[in-house]
């Protein structure tokens, strides 16, 4: 399950992608998620699932896509049994473009994340006039992530070395077994916490209440290309729904297809 | 004492997120004695260890505990016979009073019930926490519950006990109990692996010595052998013991000695010779 | 006039029953390297948490006595102000290495002072440059080793271009030659920059020979305070011989008379030699 938040992770790459400003593609991730919600259909789906692997093509960041597809797979098939249980009519056609939606966002949200470092993120928000006790709040959340999933390893290890079986028994005995997983946990992270605000403290955060970001960040030709074509896309989505072309389109799908 | 082949590591290969931890990592350890797994972070010792008690299984190569490969057996099973501790107490302790947290253990291990009382009794006098039993865990020193974890962890008297950096961060005071400790179990026939840095209590305590590097053991003797090979200790980001060091830096300098010593009274014993004999029948 | 002055510290931590500081009376000056030493719980690190105003600003408790810290009165001082003067560097790197990148890191403690972007640019180039960090400044911290993480976090303290740099067991979790690599960078800063250093440190074997100055605490006292070749002779009992210190009470007894306790394999072997020729000449 851990593979499966691969997708969402900064790496460090040089593409075109990763060097647009965090704002630009924020806008990507709006046009996207968007029209991940506004077309309901397979064939639409998977044409914008297209895009979305070409972005992530030319961001280099295919193969974390690929090697989190197995979790993503078990989380579309969940979808699409769930919704092909309770639909009353045109099952098969709605599950399929139910899972395919799941996919299509996930992919848009790891577009952004994968390319957006989580300092260029709270800079942007920064810029954008977010205090920065919550931009940094924001920033740490993001980087404890895989501390705290080591965390949660070592303390599980350590219990399994002294005999523990988390998966025996039943119901109310596994329970049981997670609240003992869960209190040296908890301890532990609230010693991290206070750790890190000691940091913080000696580092003098919270003195200055405006303070100029060490990044600058730069609207270029290209971001505002990309706002431009991000908007147009919008727009059309849009215009598809308000003008009901979309939804001819769908219920003429629908008679062809069961 | 008759030493025993307790875990047998056979050309063990891991990877971890397609990055290769182990490569082809073979080494025995035996009870009745202390070996010193070595080398820098990221060497590969923790994810060795823990294929000790099965919580990693190889993906090329056989782990044998007792005879038994570890592929075959769960971790519950393997515990019985391997503790493992980690380096950090507060990853380990949860429960409400120290009595508790050894109690806990005894009864995962399907300790009797009949002598739980007792056992959690001989186990706390012997790490010096009986004065503790009902304090919660959280409340005592980071010595105490660095002790506390072990105790836990060997209360069911595993034959192999293996402890993940015992020194970091530890005072003299707790150094020396943590070494009498463990020495008393090897005198108990118990096999002991100690992960480390720390060459000065190695050279106290370790009879044998693993050096590791990149995923691979590089060196593996006797601590005196591993302990005085400055070049095999440097390549695993280690200084030689404070003893062999001054040792090796007379010799530089013209003395000569009968071996290399890596205690002080050995080193001691070298320099009253010298002193003597170079001070023309002057007794030191 | 000594950059940090504590006169009778006295400190409580709200909720406890029992000083953790009892009248601690201490005073350096620029240039010293002080080793703080004594068993886990001794009030080490409380000590050095007066230092920087973490206490009484971020843990509360009861505070007397006077303790001032570059001329600033610890106690009306707010912690952002004595973090121009005192930096801290903490035990595990990965709890004060917070951004994704090694510029940013430095750069942080820069604007949280509030200076213009051209200024902090300045001094990040300038920390890399003294730091040796120009390769690893678009690496993320935790890709990196802990040795250079602890670099990393030494060097967003000193691009605060602090008078005094407190260090709170800053090897604990390195390995020796990483280890010994920090402490020589810190000394040259001390030999350099003219820093007040103050290290808690367990590793005495790799720590004293840095020190110009041992201070050894006890139960919320010091118990010893000055020259690390007179203090490891007397405050065993509580830190332990360094093994070269062992060899060299042995070699004593047996009358070599030389009145300067070797702290290193090189001055021991240097005593030696000297004590053998001598010898050999009369």
């Amino acid at each position: 399950m851990s593979r499966v938040f691969d997708i969402f992770r900064f790496r460090q790459k040089k593409t075109p992608l990763h060097s647009l400003d965090p704002r630009a593609k924020f806008a990507i991730l709006l046009a996207l998620s968007a029209a991940s919600l506004a077309f309901s259909d397979p064939f639409s789906l998977s044409l914008l699932l297209l895009v979305e692997v070409i972005l992530l093509k030319i961001a280099k960041s295919l193969s974390e896509l690929i090697s989190s597809l197995r979790g993503l797979t078990s989380i579309m098939i969940l979808i699409f049994i769930l919704n092909y249980l309770t639909l009353p009519s045109g099952r098969l056609y709605t599950s399929i473009a139910m899972s395919l939606r799941f996919l299509s966002l996930a992919t848009a949200f790891s577009v952004f994340f994968l390319t957006t470092t989580p300092d260029e993120l709270s800079t942007a928000l920064e810029v954008s006039g977010v205090p920065r006790e919550y931009t940094m709040m924001f920033t740490m959340s993001l980087r404890f992530v895989p501390s705290l999933a080591r965390d949660l390893q070592t303390v599980s290890d350590a219990l399994r070395a002294r005999g523990l079986e988390l998966e025996r028994g039943g119901l109310r005995e596994r329970l049981r077994n997670y609240t003992y997983l869960l209190v040296p946990l908890l301890v532990y992270e609230l010693r991290r916490s206070l750790m890190v605000a000691e940091a913080l403290e000696a580092r003098g955060f919270g003195a200055v209440r405006k303070v100029e970001p060490f990044y600058e960040l730069r609207f270029r030709a290209k971001d505002y290309l990309t706002l431009a074509l991000s908007c147009c896309a919008l727009l059309i989505i849009a215009l598809l729904h308000l003008t009901k072309v979309y939804s001819v389109f769908t219920s003429e799908l629908a008679r062809i297809i069961p | 004492m008759l030493k025993e082949e307790a875990i047998i590591v056979k050309d063990v290969y891991f990877s971890y997120n397609g990055f290769e931890v182990l490569k082809g990592v073979s080494l025995t350890v035996r009870t009745g004695e202390v070996l010193a797994l070595m080398g820098e972070n990221g060497a590969g010792k923790t994810t060795l260890i823990k294929h000790f008690n099965g919580l990693l299984k190889p993906q090329k190569g056989r782990v044998l505990v007792f005879g038994k490969d570890t592929r075959e057996a769960s971790v519950a099973q393997l515990a019985r016979r391997v503790g493992l501790v980690f380096q950090n107490p507060d990853h380990q302790l949860f429960a409400e009073s120290v009595e508790e947290e050894i109690l806990f253990t005894l009864r995962n291990m399907g300790y009797p019930e009949s002598r739980v009382k007792e056992r959690c009794e001989y186990v706390l006098r012997l790490f010096d926490l009986d004065k503790y039993r009902q304090r919660s865990p959280y409340t005592l020193s980071i010595g105490e519950r660095k002790r506390l974890a072990i105790a836990a962890v060997v209360s069911h008297d595993p034959d192999v006990l293996v402890l993940d950096e015992p020194t970091a961060g530890q005072d003299y005071f707790n150094k020396s109990k943590l070494a009498r400790i463990i020495n008393a179990m090897k005198m108990k026939g118990k096999g002991i692996v100690i992960v480390t840095h720390d060459v000065e209590f190695a050279v106290q305590i370790a009879d044998r010595v693993a050096l590791m590097a990149n995923g691979r053991v590089i060196k593996v003797g006797s601590a005196r052998d591993v302990l005085t090979d400055e070049k095999g200790l440097r390549a695993a980001r280690l200084l030689p013991p404070q003893i062999a060091w001054t040792a090796s830096l007379l010799i530089q300098k013209g003395f000569t000695m009968s071996r290399i010593p890596m205690l002080p009274g050995e080193l001691y014993f070298e320099l009253a010779r010298m002193l003597d004999s170079r001070g023309e029948g002057g007794n030191l | 006039m000594p950059l940090v002055e504590l006169k009778g510290v006295h400190f409580k931590y709200a909720g406890s029953d029992e000083y953790s500081l009892k009248g601690v009376s201490f005073s350096a000056s620029r240039g010293e390297c002080v080793l703080l030493v004594g068993p886990s719980g001794c009030g080490k690190s409380t000590l050095l948490r007066v230092l920087n105003g973490l206490i009484p600003h971020f843990y509360e408790g009861d505070l007397e006595g006077e303790a001032t810290v570059a001329g600033l009165d610890v106690r009306s001082t707010p912690i952002h102000v004595l973090a121009k003067h005192v930096g801290m560097v903490f035990q595990d790197p990965e709890n004060q290495l917070f951004l994704s990148s090694v510029e940013r890191e430095i750069a942080f403690g820069l604007e949280n002072m509030g200076l213009a972007r051209a200024e902090i640019k300045r001094r990040v180039e300038e920390t890399l440059r003294v730091f040796g960090l120009e390769e690893l400044r678009y690496k993320a911290p935790y890709e990196l080793s802990g040795g250079q993480q602890q670099k990393v976090a030494i060097a967003s303290i000193m691009a605060m271009e602090p008078e005094v740099l407190v260090l709170d067991e800053p090897t604990a979790n390195l390995d020796p030659l990483s280890a010994l690599e920090i402490l020589s960078l810190v000394n040259v800063l001390v030999k350099d920059e003219g820093l007040l250093t103050i290290i808690v440190e367990h590793r005495l074997e790799l720590a004293l020979k840095f020190a110009t100055r041992l201070v050894v605490m006890n139960d919320g006292r010091l118990v010893f305070d000055g020259d690390p070749r007179t203090g490891v002779l007397f405050t065993h009992r509580l830190i332990g011989y360094p093994p070269v210190v062992i060899t060299y009470n042995l070699v004593r007894r047996r009358g070599l008379t030389e009145n300067f306790t070797p702290l290193t394999p090189e001055e021991l072997a240097e005593v030696v030699a000297e004590a053998c020729s001598r010898r050999k000449q009369s």
